[in-house]
């Protein structure tokens, strides 16, 4: 440690006085107040940072002071900081001087003198406990250098004698002798890092570099003896300090140690500021003998205002002529005067507007508001909790009706001035819209329908019950004679039944599924078309008719094999001879198609019949002739999914219902003569009127549409009275009756009146419902309706395994 | 070919107006547009077709129509509010700096707007006005009970106590009350002022708790309209029948809780010598206001004394004149109808029922004066457990004198020791001490009275009874509603013997016009039995006469002879009867187009909702009954 070195810092820091000078107005309240109100000044915690320069520790004293008197984070951080820079020493304690920890240990104690109890103390005991041996020495030194020194540790609380009568120190600072390298500061092997944490250089071999970017080897350090020794033989050791940039220990200059005993004095490091200077006057209360500006007083001071002058002049102007009334002093605003506004000669009422919508009063009350009303109007509990759980928006009635026994028990409506807010709220918020109540009778909506019993017959009651089908009856028809009845269903049999008895005179056992029966038109051919899977057979029932008339079917039917070798065989449809055991029964003919059938239906000659096979793409539809049997495909192509087929009654006209659309076909010219749009989603059923002019559809969405063949192709009337989707419909053949069934278990009669006269409507009228004619079973109902050729009657097949007549 | 239209030119689009709109073109704050609003009495409007009034845009807006705009545009109020607003600003700057001499000033120059064109306005006519006062009656009588808060002023207050009584002094001097109900909510009255009902809900006297979810400010500037609307129509009231406004105010009387006895209520005529000395009194007052106060107070004091007296004088002679003319014009009304009324009444019955008749009138006009006068010979004493602000003024309006219990304030006529006191209204379980020269009654007496129109025997009402039920005069029960037991007040009356007449002359008459009926029936049958049935079939055939029509119309005879014969099967017939027509009507229900059926079903609906209103009650009601029933026998049983 040369002597040298302490110079230089002090030559280094020479203009620092003037740069303290800056900042200590700062730093100073602190310390100010601290001294006004007689507290000890918290102690100075960085005194072992090494005091590289002056102008460093001051800057930190500053942070210090900042931090006294504020931020307490800030305090606590300076605190850890202190206690980390206070073990420093410790954790490399053994290449640490002597010198270095005597002073540290110092300080240590010098902080404890003065200071009760901070954070410092626990440093304190570590490194007591580390040095446990040397402890009654250190106290000892440290008495006795602080008798040697009687300035340092002195009660800094006191002031010293240099402020209370201040006399600015001239401080002499060495001369320097201005030769060449009179600097040395170039010469010294300066550490270069810079404001870095020397920590960072703990595990290298240097502790930082040079001007010339050499490393600055790290100085050798004795272990703790060693320094132990060099403070009890170096009399200054007391007055170094650890620099760690340069790894060294510096003695510390009179003028160094003065400053950092300022700081922690809480006293501004410059002991030349004086803070108290002598105010100067610049400006003084006391008029001056000789004014600044020798201008005279201008002339508008000594004369009165033309200005002011004419304000007031129109102010006396006024009261004059009386425009300005003064008023008496107990001034009260006036209060409204009443008078007749209206006048009765004069008044006109308000034109109407239309615009012009007057409030709506209130609602008066009722009997429930009563505060005695009749005991029916009280709620029940159920009502009352269901009108507290409902919102304030949705009560229908805003008050719950309550009975008291006498008027004395009524309480205070605690809902008026609510109340009274809304319909104020109503009265400008609400919009207000004319609306027109139709006031009539709901009755005089239903049309006026002629009475049902004008337009007897029809059908109105259960006549006979057909019992003995074990499924469900998908199809019935009756033969042109009106004697029998065919019927077929899901129990695989075709079962014949005579109309007039409900006896079943025959039973066919198939092996599909029948799907749909005909009895063939023409009264001359006993034959029943039926369909059963993939193939269509015909019966000829031989026990019900007379000999002459089944044999002359038997030959009818059975002609057509004699023709099979001369025409060629269609792909479509192939026509079979059945086995003997089938044609014991009954079986006649059987064709077979490529796919399921769903419907048979004859021509009004008895001679073709057609199938519908909805599969079966574009041989959907299939057109025999039984006399020849001979198959025909009508359609290169079908468009859609055909539902049903029908024969025009009277002309060469067949019927197409796809999903959606009725097509209408003229079979003689082989040309689409009509398309109707149902309207529909999905048509169930068709029938043709006999007389050939109107149809109607059934549909799966519960509708029953009427087309008038030569008014449009959109329907006359669509009708929607089933609950369920429509089965099947029926045209009488000979009465004005109609008739549809539908999954709800119900048959409904119409009164269907088509008139001759083209310009008048065909005129419907509902007459009757057969209410659950059939019962549901798996939510299917009523399957098919079929009217009795001759006679009013009706007769319906149902999922509940019947078969009923109405008559 | 006519102009072509451009779109937003026309119609919807130029008609309304949008809130945000008109804010923007008036240059006001929302809060002003609200207070012009409502004293304009301007209000939002839906359009038909939102879209085509918002420029195509369906986002909520609230419209107004645009002429209404245009016309606030020129509004002196909208001047008036700026005006306001400048001046306080200028307040608040003044106040700042703490010159309050200029202050003062200022606040002495504070802009003051009238609201007196806007009423003309809004009421062209005075009719208009008085259809109209519902809600400023309900307002007012509500503000006139409420506590003062920083919000609601002392002045506003007294002020809509003062007008209330004044009103309600109006309808007691011209005896224009007709119903009345006590409901949970408060007290309705319905009064006819100038052919006109006017309908007004009284809260019952407890302290209005002041709710905190309420707006004030709209309230307020509400009750700013219907002060002044009240003013105008209580001067024009007081004026058209004679009488002095604004009355007197007797500042004892209210200090000592008169109510509305606290006015004086002077007719022109006779106070034309009054109102000079009362001017000169109050002139005199007003200096000694000026010079001390202790001198205003003697002189006031003297003042009030000499007015009293005067008063009270008056009362007695006005009091007593009145009564003695009204009942002498009773009498003679009476006397003139006994005289008059038999004569007509058959030719009344018997022709011409319809139109309104010289009779009808005359009539109408006697049950009227006869209500007016329902309390006419009755002196009324309320305890003091009755409302008496209710009551007094029924009683009183319908000519009956009352006094009361000093509990319920000053001035009452007559003590409780008075034997001329005919009712005693009291509400309490047990009577102490019983007058037996009067009747002792609960309140609801009165008002079920009044609703009746006629005195109600008293026997129900007692002390201590548990009272009939209370029912709403204003409910009219249509067909298909449901009527509780004693809505048409079938109660006994004291006066039985001309409306029981009555009834049993219009019952006869019905009999006979229905026995005529069925003879010019008898006489057609007779007819038609001479013609050979099946010429008569054809003759209705071709006249398009269908044949089930032709069959009732046959039928009814054969019917008529059956019925005679045999009672029991009818009752079966007409039920499948009615079961046909239901099912002819479910038929028929088919054949409805679309629309119709919607519609049909919308007014079932309502009607059904009705009907199930009206059948709970009905069943509710029946219950009880059958309650009440075995509750009865039990007690008989017990008491066995």
């Amino acid at each position: 440690m040369s002597s040298s070195q302490p110079k230089k810092r002090v030559s280094a820091a020479k203009p620092a006085p003037k740069q303290l000078t800056k900042p200590a107005p700062k730093a100073m309240p602190a310390p100010k107040a601290s001294a006004k109100k007689g507290v000890a000044p918290s102690p100075p915690t960085k005194v072992t940072h090494t005091p590289k320069s002056k102008k460093r520790t001051v800057q930190e004293a500053q942070e210090e002071s900042d931090d006294e008197f504020g931020n307490e984070d800030m305090e606590d951080s300076g605190d850890s900081d202190d206690g980390e820079a206070e073990e420093f020493p410790e954790e490399d304690g053994q290449d640490m001087s002597s010198a270095d920890l005597d002073s540290v240990d110092e300080e240590a104690e010098s902080d404890e003198s003065y200071m009760d109890g901070d954070s410092l103390v626990d440093s304190q005991e570590e490194l007591e406990d580390e040095d446990e041996e040397e402890e009654e020495s250190d106290d000892e030194d440290f008495f006795k250098e602080d008798e040697i020194d009687p300035n340092f540790g002195r009660n800094l609380d006191e002031p010293l004698p240099e402020e209370s009568d201040y006399k600015p120190i001239r401080r002499e600072y060495p001369e320097i002798d201005p030769v060449y390298d009179s600097d040395s500061s170039t010469e010294e092997n300066e550490n270069t890092v810079g404001d870095v944490p020397m920590h960072w250089y703990d595990d290298y071999p240097h502790i930082g570099y040079d001007v010339d970017g050499k490393k600055i080897m790290r100085p050798a350090t004795g272990d703790e003896l060693d320094k132990f020794l060099s403070t009890v033989d170096d009399p200054d050791s007391w007055l170094s300090a650890h620099n760690y940039k340069d790894g060294k220990d510096v003695k510390l200059s009179s003028e160094e140690l003065e400053i950092i005993r300022r700081l922690e004095g809480g006293r501004i490091p410059d002991a030349d500021y004086n803070p108290y200077e002598d105010s100067v006057d610049f400006f003084t209360s006391q008029t001056e003998v000789m004014p600044l500006s020798a201008a005279p007083e201008p002339k508008r001071r000594f004369i009165p205002s033309k200005h002011e002058a004419k304000r007031i002049m129109k102010i006396v102007r006024a009261i004059r002529e009386g425009r300005i009334v003064p008023r008496k002093s107990g001034y009260v605003p006036p209060k409204p005067k009443y008078y007749n506004l209206w006048n009765d000669a004069e008044d006109k009422p308000r034109e109407e507007h239309v615009m012009h919508i007057t409030a709506p009063k209130m609602k008066l009350p009722t009997h429930d508001e009563s505060y005695n009303p009749p005991a029916e109007y009280l709620p029940t509990e159920e009502e009352i909790k269901e009108w507290n759980d409902l919102d304030k928006e949705d009560r229908p009635k805003n008050y719950l009706p309550q009975k008291f026994g006498s008027l004395r028990n009524v309480p205070g409506y605690n809902q008026f001035v609510q109340e009274r807010f809304e319909r104020c709220l109503d009265l400008y918020l609400a919009p207000r819209v004319r609306k027109n109540r139709l006031n009539i009778d709901p009755d005089s909506l239903i049309p006026k329908l002629p009475s049902p019993r004008d337009l007897q017959p029809f059908p109105t009651r259960l006549a006979i019950e057909y019992l003995g089908h074990q499924g469900r009856v998908r199809s019935i028809s009756i033969d042109p004679t009106g004697l029998w009845l065919a019927s077929g269903g899901d129990d695989k049999t075709v079962r014949v039944w005579e109309v007039a008895t409900g006896r079943c005179m025959a039973t066919y056992h198939l092996d599909e599924l029948v799907t749909s029966v005909a009895w063939s038109p023409n009264k001359d051919v006993a034959v029943l078309a039926v369909t059963c899977g993939y193939k269509v057979g015909l019966i000829l029932p031989e026990k019900l008719f007379s000999p002459e008339l089944a044999i002359h079917s038997e030959d009818f039917v059975r002609a057509g094999f004699a023709n099979v070798g001369t025409t060629e065989a269609n792909a479509k449809a192939t026509w079979k001879q059945p086995t003997e055991s089938e044609y014991a029964q009954g079986i006649r003919v059987w064709v077979h198609l490529l796919k399921p059938v769903k419907q048979v239906t004859w021509h009004r000659k008895g001679d073709y019949f057609a199938t519908v096979a909805p599969d079966a793409n574009n041989s959907a539809v299939l057109i025999h002739q039984l006399t020849k049997h001979q198959t025909q495909q009508p359609f290169k192509k079908t468009k859609g999914a055909v539902q049903r087929v029908a024969f025009h009654p009277s002309k060469p006209m067949f019927f197409v219902a796809t999903q959606r659309y009725v097509r209408q076909y003229n079979l003689q010219r082989q040309e689409l003569v009509k398309t109707m749009l149902t309207g529909v989603k999905w048509i169930s059923s068709l029938d043709i009127h006999p007389a050939g002019d109107n149809l109607i559809i059934g549909s799966y969405d519960k509708r029953l549409c009427w087309f008038d063949l030569d008014l449009s192709s959109k329907p006359y009337k669509t009708l929607r009275f089933h609950s369920e989707a429509i089965r099947s419909v029926a045209y009488h053949k000979r009465y004005p009756l109609f008739a549809s069934c539908a999954d709800d278990g119900n048959v409904q009669v119409f009164h269907g009146m088509v008139y001759n006269d083209l310009l008048q409507n065909p005129l419907i009228v509902p007459v009757k419902i057969l209410k659950n004619a059939h019962e549901r079973v798996d939510s299917i109902g009523a399957l098919c309706v079929e009217w009795h050729p001759t006679q009013p009657w009706l007769v319906s097949s149902g999922a509940d395994h019947s078969i009923k007549l109405f008559s | 070919m006519g102009k072509l239209q451009k779109k937003g030119k026309a119609g919807a689009a130029v008609n309304y107006v949008t809130r945000n709109q008109a804010l923007k073109k008036l240059q006001v704050t929302l809060a002003d547009f609200r207070r012009l609003c409502i004293l304009k009495g301007i209000y939002p409007r839906e359009p038909k077709n939102k879209k085509k009034a918002n420029k195509g845009s369906t986002a909520p807006a609230t419209f107004y129509y645009a002429k209404d705009i245009q016309y606030l545009l020129h509004e002196p109020i909208l001047g008036k509010f700026r005006e306001y607003k400048t001046f306080a600003k200028k307040m608040a700057k003044v106040m700042s700096k703490g010159q309050y001499s200029t202050a003062k000033t200022l606040s002495e120059n504070k802009p003051i707007y009238t609201l007196d064109h806007l009423i003309k306005e809004r009421y062209p006519t005075f009719t208009d006005a008085i259809r109209d006062l519902d809600d400023a009656l309900c307002m007012v009588f509500l503000f006139a009970t409420m506590p003062k808060t920083d919000k609601i002023k002392t002045e506003a207050v007294e002020n809509c106590q003062r007008l209330a009584a004044e009103f309600q002094h109006y309808i007691m001097r011209t005896r224009s009350l007709r119903k009345t109900f006590l409901s949970i909510k408060g007290i309705y009255y319905q009064a006819e002022v100038k052919g006109q009902t006017v309908t007004w809900l009284v809260p019952y006297q407890f302290s209005q708790d002041v709710p905190t979810d309420v707006d004030f400010r709209v309230m307020l500037t509400f009750l700013e309209f219907y002060q002044t609307l009240m003013g105008f129509v209580n001067y024009r009231l007081y004026t058209d029948v004679n009488l002095v406004y604004p009355p007197k105010l007797d500042i004892k009387l209210d200090e000592g809780g008169a109510g509305m006895n606290a006015l004086i209520i002077e007719s022109t005529q006779s106070s034309a010598n009054i109102s000079k000395s009362i001017n000169n009194n109050t002139s005199n007052g007003q200096a000694a206001s000026l010079s001390k106060e202790e001198k205003q107070r003697l002189q006031e004091s003297e003042k009030r004394i000499r007015a009293l007296s005067n008063k009270i004088s008056q009362i007695k002679e006005t009091g007593a004149d009145e009564s003695m003319d009204s009942k002498d014009e009773n009498s003679e009304n009476q006397d003139d109808a006994l005289d008059e009324f038999p004569m007509p009444l058959p030719n009344a019955d018997g022709s011409a029922s319809e139109t309104v008749t010289f009779s009808d009138i005359q009539r109408a006009s006697q049950h009227l004066t006869q209500f007016q006068s329902l309390f006419g010979n009755n002196y009324v004493y309320l305890s003091r457990e009755v409302p008496r602000y209710s009551l007094e003024f029924l009683v009183r309006t319908l000519g009956g004198r009352v006094g009361w219990d000093s509990v319920l304030g000053e001035g009452s006529p007559f003590g409780e020791n008075d034997d001329r006191i005919t009712h005693q209204i009291c509400d309490r379980p047990v009577q102490g001490h019983l007058f037996l020269s009067r009747y002792y009654v609960q309140p609801q007496w009165v008002y079920d009275c009044i609703n009746a129109g006629k005195l109600l025997v008293t026997e129900p009402y007692g002390v201590g009874k548990t009272l009939p039920p209370h029912l709403s005069p204003f409910v009219e029960a249509k067909e298909g509603d449901y009527v509780p037991e004693g809505a048409q007040f079938e109660g006994e009356t004291q006066d039985l013997e001309i409306e029981s007449g009555d009834e049993d002359e219009e019952v006869e008459d019905d009999d006979e016009d229905e026995d005529e009926d069925e003879d010019e029936d008898e006489d057609e049958d007779e007819d038609v039995e001479h013609k050979d049935l099946h010429q008569i079939e054809l003759e209705a055939e071709a006249k398009g006469v269908a044949f089930t029509e032709f069959e009732t119309k046959g039928g009814k005879k054969k019917r008529a002879a059956t019925e005679t014969t045999s009672t029991a099967v009818a009752g079966k017939k007409r039920t499948a009867e009615e079961a046909e027509a239901a099912e002819a009507k479910e038929l028929a229900k088919i054949m409805m187009s679309n629309k119709q059926q919607k519609l049909y079903r919308k007014m079932q609906y309502g009607i059904d909702r009705k009907a199930a209103e009206t059948q709970k009650l009905t069943e509710r009601k029946k219950q009880l009954d059958r309650a009440a029933k075995t509750a009865t026998a039990k007690t008989k049983k017990a008491k066995k």
